[in-house]
């Protein structure tokens, strides 16, 4: 089973990528803000982290960078989930150390393929 | 003897005038100035405060932007969700209300897009990618994005590429907006016919050319075309959904990636919409 890190701090979207993710049979941990999130990091095995950009306190770029220090994490895909109109911010996306993005409002209908795509083959989530 | 003192008098008296006048062009050149200076120091506070205004708006559309934004999430995400069939089956009158609520929220999406996209651009904010990117693709991605508006029309979109088109360096993303935007709008126009989608090289870059055998352009409506909110008091609003901003967007982008934008068009045989972009191929030195 895929192991998903997903730190979101509006719980609406949180509900729905968790829903999402879990109706593809894929097992999400979530956090609420940066913070949170590093200590599930260190704490657990992932396959992908997904990551909001726009945080309280902590924001997404400074979780990526702490993220990308994390040993355990090595080799594990960070994908920002990131609002279209922030164009201009996504080459900071990649310097912070995220694979890429996915675009916000997430497309229901094609959110799970997309995160697929970012892990790596082996055979199915 | 009497003559002399009358001149002498007169002379004075002339000399006083002059002196007169003299003191009041004086005093009234001094009151000019003062009255540029004040009427100066106005205007620049009025420039200083129009700046300023600007700049809220600016930060308050991007921030407001976020904040609808957020909600949207929300609405789109849960009712595809729902209409995935993703919480439980549904029965043909839910999804028909639900495929409702979905059209609606994109449509949201897409006015809170154009708003911020024009909002960016009058603000002087919006950054162009420099990348390469191939534009015969690009054409084709935009055709396919607006294949299915054709599609529900009966009409099919002529995308024809040049042979042999080279790689050009831009913001292929922006590229996408306006090809979209004009292959949307020729589709939202026609009825019967074709659009048609060509890209060639020129001399300074590329050209794309959007044609339709729509309802054409009234000529009236030929001057404002490209400016912001022309559909919504054009009477066409009722028949043609849309923001108004499609095309005033399509002529900031144009400019600002330094190209031209023009059309003809024929009421009841059909308008085209010519896009020149003064595009280059990437140096052979740059690395890929």
């Amino acid at each position: 089973m895929t192991r998903v890190l997903l730190v979101e701090d509006n719980a609406q979207n949180r509900y729905l990528i968790t829903f999402l993710l879990n109706a593809s049979k894929f097992s999400v941990l979530s956090a609420e803000d940066g913070a949170e999130g590093l200590a599930l990091a260190a704490s657990g095995d992932f396959d992908l982290v997904l990551l909001d950009i726009q945080l309280p306190g902590m924001d997404g770029y400074e979780v990526a960078r702490a993220l990308r220090q994390n040993a355990r994490l090595d080799g594990i895909p960070i994908v920002a989930v990131t609002s279209y109109a922030m164009t201009g911010d996504r080459e900071r996306v990649l310097a912070a150390g995220c694979e890429g993005y996915i675009e916000k409002p997430i497309d229901p209908e094609t959110f799970v393929a997309q995160v697929r795509a970012f892990l790596p083959e082996k055979g199915g989530a | 003897m009497a003559g002399i003192v009358q001149d002498i008098t007169d002379r004075k008296r002339a000399e006083e005038a002059v002196r007169r006048l003299a003191d009041d062009l004086r005093r009234q050149a001094a009151e000019l100035e003062r009255r540029v200076a004040e009427r100066t120091a106005e205007l620049s506070e009025a420039r200083d405060r129009a700046e300023g205004a600007d700049r809220l708006k600016s930060a308050f559309l991007a921030t407001m932007s976020h904040e609808l934004r957020t909600p949207l999430n929300s609405i789109i995400g849960f009712t595809g969700v729902l209409l995935q069939g993703l919480a439980g089956p549904l029965n043909d009158e839910q999804r028909k209300q639900l495929g409702m609520v979905r059209a609606s929220g994109q449509h949201l999406l897409e006015l809170i897009n154009d708003v911020l996209d024009i909002s960016k651009i009058e603000a002087g904010q919006l950054e162009l990618a420099q990348a390469r990117f191939d534009p015969a693709a690009a054409a084709r991605r935009a055709a396919d994005t607006v294949a299915a508006q054709a599609a529900e029309k009966g009409l099919e979109i002529e995308c024809e590429t040049e042979h042999g088109l080279p790689e050009l360096v831009g913001d292929r993303r922006r590229v996408e907006q306006v090809l979209i935007n004009l292959l949307a709008n020729a589709v939202k126009f026609t009825d019967q016919g074709r659009v048609g989608l060509d890209v060639r090289a020129t001399p300074e870059g590329v050209a794309f050319v959007v044609s339709d055998t729509g309802i054409g352009i009234p000529a009236e409506a030929h001057d404002q075309l490209f400016q912001p909110f022309r559909q919504l008091d054009s009477g066409l609003a009722r028949a043609h959904e849309g923001t108004g901003l499609g095309l005033a967007i399509c002529k900031r982008l144009v400019d600002r990636m330094g190209g031209t934008i023009g059309f003809e068009s024929a009421p009841g045989v059909g308008s085209t919409f010519r896009v020149d972009l003064p595009l280059t191929p990437p140096s052979l030195t740059e690395t890929p």
